[in-house]
């Protein structure tokens, strides 16, 4: 799956290509930064990466290699996460700049789709609440104020998020489903 | 520190919101830092799998943080 199929859109401005190629890169993004977990906001760095490539995006430079906007966006990725262990530590990295950087692309799984909607509407009330206010929430209210929303203490907000989390891994496995398996191999 | 106490630590590193500093740069989640080291690696683990189920939920397939990112741009 070549994801540059959306980059001349994206240079061109458009927000829906970017949204798509979004959806097939960052898993990649994230998985890239493994090795720096421990030591950086990775949420961070992930959007920091994600929005650069929307910048850099009509300024791109292509090898003629598949997923080239990807692969700017994983270098970034990491840059940017060395800068900031740099920044913290004041200390050098030393990471091989001529490394390798392997990308997958994730493509739309309709049938992960069906089976993650099957299990969701199995779970339980208040695990089901935390859940759906957080997808909804896109990333931009707080948990404090998803809590307030529902009208629930935060940390029982954030514990009933983490028991339909499992809920839902433990009803893909049933179904044969092995995310989180399939994630960290 | 308590086993629901760092739970919940975990559960504030893992969503895709932060806040922004006065740069309009995101700035990292506080309770990040109050994590030791598994921890952390804890909630990157957990954050894999938090958004692959998010995305499977989106009609879009974005996950909280690829929304949060169109927002971004979207807003400028």
């Amino acid at each position: 799956m070549d994801l540059d199929v959306h980059l001349a859109a994206i240079g061109a401005g458009d927000t829906q290509a970017f949204a798509r190629w979004v959806a097939g890169a960052e898993p990649s993004v994230r998985a890239s930064l493994a090795r720096f977990a421990a030591q950086v906001d990775v949420e961070v760095v992930v959007q920091e990466a994600l929005l650069r490539a929307w910048q850099f995006a009509p300024r791109v430079q292509c090898d003629g290699k598949p997923n080239c906007l990807l692969r700017f966006s994983v270098r970034a990725a990491r840059n940017l996460a060395i800068d900031e262990v740099r920044h913290r530590r004041r200390e050098v990295l030393r990471v091989p700049i001529d490394e390798e950087l392997p990308v997958a692309p994730v493509e739309p799984d309709p049938l992960l789709r069906r089976a993650v909607e099957e299990c969701r509407k199995q779970l339980p009330e208040n695990p089901s609440r935390a859940l759906l206010a957080r997808v909804e929430a896109q990333g931009l209210e707080s948990d404090a104020q998803i809590a307030e929303r529902l009208g629930m203490k935060l940390n029982t907000l954030l514990k009933n998020f983490g028991r339909a989390r499992q809920f839902l891994l433990e009803c893909l496995e049933r179904r044969g489903v092995h995310l989180s398996g399939e994630l960290s191999a | 520190m308590k086993p629901a106490d760092r739970q919940v630590l975990i559960e504030r590193v893992v969503s895709a919101h932060r806040a922004l500093d006065p740069l309009e740069r995101l700035k990292s989640e506080p309770a990040f830092h109050d994590l030791d080291e598994a921890g952390r690696r804890e909630a990157y683990e957990l954050a894999l799998t938090t958004r692959r189920l998010e995305a499977a939920l989106d009609e879009a397939g974005l996950s909280s943080t690829g929304w949060a990112v169109l927002k971004r741009i979207t807003e400028r």
